[in-house]
């Protein structure tokens, strides 16, 4: 029986969960060390969720083909949607071993309905509140992921990108700056506009492209940063890096966009774009591709186009 | 159908068995400092190939950044390291940089930045551009 993720606002109890499961992965060491995994300075564990993190940066940061300068491992072109469908799934699995409770599903943050109210509401949306995802800050001094100098098991960034694109060692508390970099999140109408859009991609395969996958990634005009590329210039700090998921509302942001490809994918058919006798310079995005991965096998994004049968949301209204 | 290796639930031992054999592809990307980077750019119009190739050298107080900045078709420039963002100046996206990167660049005036590797070069950005019949 499928699972449901549910509106991040909308079931304390799962907001509660997920916030607990976050920092019991925070806190578990399963062997890996930054040595292991190529980072410099002192050889510390390295826990689950940050593994997830070096994930992100290692797929962003492998260029697909290595000949061009746009498209890599997990964004910039058509494996968008799907690889990070493939990193929350992993992420959900875990929270779930974890919380002991296989019945959890990721929550999601509808971002497009806190961007209907004005700018000063926006920042006071009950996503920020105490008992959700903590508030703004150099570093977050509110909610579940408050940062103590005192206390070493208070939740603290310990691996991210450097300036360089390098991962590095830290040991700060979480950044957020929200509606600093730009003042308002997406409206409904540009969620509206991307549903709208076909086929889910189209050449160049990169972000100037026309169809929905850029469209929701956050490339395509008229204002550009969109959509989910809004949402973490908006909540900016530890958003902005590659090693953006640090910060766990990253997740929250992209269920959404997941829920929101799924709604594309119930309305317009379950198709994707490349397909695999696309050519060679599409290697990494065509259908049937070995997707980028760190803690499991990896998946292609023909595994992860009906997930019905693995979850639902509780609402595909966009 | 999902694959049903959407449902393999991991384990502490999977984990630490994957990241041992996938680990190589984290080390690998530090090979790839860019001191000097370059975006090859295509395009046709009116059965010509136009190519640009264009390179970017950039120090902030002295030192060069080394991750990959590039530049699309429509001349925005992007850099790996600030995913979300691209701007129309390169000048705009090292300012974004300095705000976003604190702990790479010292307050001005008290010496190195740290992240930042010390090299001293001439600062260029330089483009061609060329076109070839078919």
């Amino acid at each position: 029986m499928a699972i449901t993720r549910h509106n991040l606002l909308t079931n304390d109890a799962v907001r509660q969960q997920y916030a607990q499961g976050v920092n019991l992965l925070k806190h578990e060491f399963t062997g890996p060390t930054t040595t292991s995994v190529g980072i410099p300075g002192p050889s510390q564990p390295v826990s689950t969720y940050d593994l997830f993190v070096v994930w992100h940066h290692t797929a962003m940061s492998t260029m697909t083909p290595l000949t061009q300068g746009d498209r890599n491992a997990a964004h910039r072109g058509p494996i968008f949607c799907p690889w990070h469908r493939f990193m929350l799934r992993q992420l959900e699995l875990n929270l779930q071993r974890v919380l002991h409770d296989v019945s959890f599903g990721l929550p999601y943050w509808d971002w497009a309905t806190d961007g209907q109210k004005t700018a000063t509401r926006q920042k006071k949306s009950k996503v920020w509140a105490v008992d959700a995802m903590g508030g703004s800050g150099n570093p977050v001094k509110t909610g579940p992921f408050t940062f103590n100098a005192a206390d070493p098991t208070s939740f603290r960034i310990r691996i991210e990108a450097d300036v360089n694109g390098q991962l590095v060692q830290r040991a700060h508390g979480l950044r957020r700056a929200l509606g600093t970099l730009v003042s308002t999140l997406p409206k409904k109408a540009d969620t509206v506009g991307a549903l709208a859009l076909t086929p889910y991609d189209v050449t160049p395969w990169d972000t100037s492209s026309s169809g929905f996958r850029n469209r929701v990634e956050g490339w395509a005009p008229p204002a550009t940063p969109a959509l989910h590329n809004r949402v973490h210039v908006w909540v900016g700090g530890d958003m902005l890096p590659s090693s953006s998921p640090n910060d766990p509302v990253f997740y929250m942001n992209h269920c959404n966009v997941d829920r929101i490809w799924e709604a594309w994918l119930t309305q317009h058919g379950r198709d994707y774009l490349p397909l695999q006798r696309a050519p060679a310079f599409l290697k990494g995005h065509r259908i049937n591709d070995l997707m980028s991965s760190l803690l499991s096998a990896p998946m292609r994004p023909a595994d992860v186009l009906d997930m019905t049968s693995i979850y639902v949301y509780d609402s595909l209204a966009v | 159908m999902p694959s049903r290796r959407v449902m393999v639930v991991p384990t502490t031992t999977s984990i630490a068995s994957y990241v041992k054999k996938n680990a190589v592809s984290v080390k690998q990307l530090r090979k790839h400092s860019h001191q000097k980077t370059e975006t090859i750019r295509n395009a046709e119009h009116h059965g010509h190939h136009i190519l640009v190739r264009t390179h970017y050298e950039i120090e902030v107080d002295g030192q060069m950044l080394m991750g990959h900045m590039g530049v699309t078709n429509d001349g925005h420039v992007h850099y790996h390291p600030l995913p979300n963002l691209s701007f129309t100046s390169a000048i705009d996206l090292v300012r974004q940089l300095i705000d976003t990167f604190p702990d790479d660049f010292a307050t001005p005036g008290t010496g190195s930045m740290r992240g930042m590797e010390r090299k001293k070069t001439t600062t260029t950005t330089t483009t061609k551009a060329g076109h070839a019949h078919h």
